[in-house]
């Protein structure tokens, strides 16, 4: 009988499957918490004084103040005051002078939830110009 | 002349180097990921739809439910914080509507800081301020 003079070895060959079952693995973990992540948006207010500091202005925009309570804080639109601000999006609605702007007009106390939630509702009831304005910039800026 | 029986060549997928650009790849977004959230501080933004999308910002001021300014995973005081948007303005070339400022203030906080931040950057004439706000899931 004749042996083969070489041995016949097997051929070197990577096990693949598990490193692209690992790399698989990576990536549906990546694509997981990925969608975790929340989405941010903006608002887009602009800071001013101005108006505010009772100066006499050509345009008059419509005035929402944020202000700090005890419970929390209320949105005061005029006489109203509403503790919702989602409310406020229907009063500013029917307002008509909305090329005037808004002005929302924000005690340091008040919680900054609220603050937004009232420049949001300014920009859904249509007015494209939300000022937000410091109280104590307001004032100091007024006492001058 | 016995030539050699010419073997047909194997075809195959060179997996290597696919795995290799593969993993490249993959830390490249990792880093990537990483680095481009270490502006933003885990805050509890309100919730909010916003009014458009989130653009990039030169500067990212975080502020926490307490009140304090983060920017870059640091603690600045105001005086600071002035100082640091001075900079990015001169960087600019002083002009305030070419920089844009991103505040990320938290839900629970109230609006001291948020107040006293917008004072300080309407005294640099940087008249118009992004807030962020997080989408209602």
């Amino acid at each position: 009988m004749r042996l083969t003079s070489r041995t016949h070895r097997p051929p070197l060959d990577m096990q693949m499957t598990s490193m692209i079952d690992c790399v698989f693995l990576l990536l549906i973990f990546f694509m997981v918490t990925t969608s975790f992540s929340r989405t941010e948006r903006e608002l887009d207010p602009a800071v001013k004084l101005q108006q505010a500091a009772g100066q006499q202005a050509d345009l008059a925009p419509t005035v929402v103040e944020v202000l700090a309570r005890p419970t929390g804080g209320i949105v005061r639109l005029g006489s109203r005051e509403l503790a919702d601000p989602a409310a406020l999006t229907p009063l500013l609605s029917r307002l008509d002078n909305k090329q005037d702007g808004a002005i929302v007009l924000v005690d340091d106390e008040a919680p900054f939830d609220l603050a937004a939630s009232a420049i949001q509702a300014c920009k859904a009831a249509g007015f494209s110009l939300v000022s937000y304005v410091p109280r104590g910039l307001a004032t100091a800026a007024g006492n001058r | 002349m016995r030539l050699a029986r010419r073997r047909p060549t194997r075809l195959g997928i060179h997996m290597t180097p696919m795995i290799d650009v593969t993993f490249l790849l993959l830390i490249f977004f990792m880093t990537v990921h990483q680095v481009s959230r270490v502006n933003k501080e885990e805050l509890a933004l309100p919730q909010l739809a916003g009014t458009q999308e989130q653009s990039e910002s030169a500067v990212t001021i975080n502020i926490d439910r307490e009140g304090r300014i983060v920017v870059s995973g640091q603690v600045l005081s105001l005086a600071e914080l002035a100082s640091l948007v001075g900079q990015e303005l001169a960087g600019v070339g002083g002009d305030p509507a070419r920089l844009v400022v991103l505040l990320r203030a938290d839900r629970r906080g109230d609006c001291r800081t948020v107040n006293q931040v917008m004072a300080l950057l309407s005294r640099l004439e940087i008249l118009r301020v992004r807030l962020a706000v997080e989408v209602p899931q």
